[in-house]
């Protein structure tokens, strides 16, 4: 068994989260801080851990409908993210545009700029809708490492 | 101290508090918003949810045809403001408590709420139109005890508003004339 293999393995445990506000108007980021902070929900118990730096990131969650502002500075961190990454849209801001869409700002829906993996909708969606499409992003984050079918 | 090791017990004796859920069971309020859903059989296609709706996520779009009309709802764009169950005049849209929405990127477009909602033709003169639904139908016509609102409810507008004047112009002849 090679050490990449090894590495891989060790490390499925643990995809760690990356959270970027791309102009969102919080209401997601608390759902996400929820997850993460509450014992009800908490996200910890899957190995998952909000980190500080892209670089340490496997699963990136996004927030907010891409604002013309943020978004070369959102590009820009996700760009630092290393690869296998899995994009999550949270929130019908990302995904759709949502109440903004069309607006003048508005640079998304953010699938036009990242390729997303896994949209989980609602305004804000709930802390186990959000519980879920970390599951889901996890499942096709080990596909991308090849680890499972 | 002692405060602190009554808390310390009682933690021990509950358990712990974390959710199961997905792997488990979780609880769901009864008045959250999950998703929008529409019944068929009551919408009229005014569209007065198309207009309410804040984030545009309401479609209502004439058949080719003309023979009736296509209604969607796309969920990813829903912001659960349930604006369009406030102002449906006919209260055909409710939003359930299913919020399991979480999905991959092919199914994103998928995530809809669609009907396709046929017109009927006038009982009387033929033209298409939606038929008022019964309990409505009956509501309306609760105070007038000689219209059949089975029947009357399968008329357009126009033919309705006849056979109402008609129906009105009758009662009005029998109502004058025992006082003769």
């Amino acid at each position: 068994m090679s050490l990449d293999t090894i590495l891989k393995k060790l490390s499925v445990r643990s995809p760690w989260l990356f959270r970027i506000n791309a102009g969102s108007c919080n209401g997601c980021d608390v759902e996400l801080a929820t997850t993460a902070c509450i014992p009800r929900y908490d996200v910890e118990r899957f190995g998952c851990r909000y980190c500080g730096s892209p670089r340490h990131a496997d699963i990136v969650l996004i927030t907010g409908p891409l604002t013309t502002k943020v978004c070369d500075r959102v590009l820009r961190v996700w760009h630092d993210i290393p690869e296998p990454k899995v994009t999550v849209a949270v929130g019908i801001c990302p995904i759709s545009g949502g109440v903004f869409r069309e607006g003048y700002s508005i640079k998304g829906p953010i699938d036009r700029y990242i390729p997303v993996d896994v949209n989980v909708p609602g305004c804000p969606p709930r802390p186990q809708a959000i519980l879920e499409s970390v599951v889901l992003a996890r499942s096709i984050w080990l596909k991308k490492l090849g680890l499972e079918a | 101290m002692a405060g602190f090791l009554k808390i310390l017990f009682r933690n021990l004796l509950d358990g712990p508090s974390t959710d199961p859920y997905p792997f488990g069971k979780t609880f769901s309020p009864e008045s959250i918003r999950g998703k929008v859903k529409l019944d068929p059989d009551l919408c009229m296609g005014c569209g007065m949810c198309v207009y309410s709706c804040t984030a545009k996520a309401i479609n209502i779009s004439p058949l080719d045809d003309g023979s009736g009309y296509t209604y969607t709802v796309w969920r990813n764009s829903c912001c659960l403001c349930a604006s369009c169950r406030h102002y449906c005049p006919m209260g055909a849209i409710s939003i359930v408590d299913d919020w399991h929405l979480a999905h991959d990127e092919e199914s994103k477009y998928g995530l809809v709420e669609h009907h396709t909602i046929k017109y009927e033709p006038c009982a009387n003169c033929g033209a298409m139109m939606r038929p008022i639904p019964p309990a409505l139908a009956k509501h309306l016509y609760a105070q007038s005890k000689d219209v059949d609102p089975e029947k009357i409810r399968h008329l357009c507008p126009k033919c309705r508003q006849l056979e109402d004047a008609g129906n009105l112009a009758k009662a009005q002849t029998s109502d004058a004339q025992p006082a003769k």
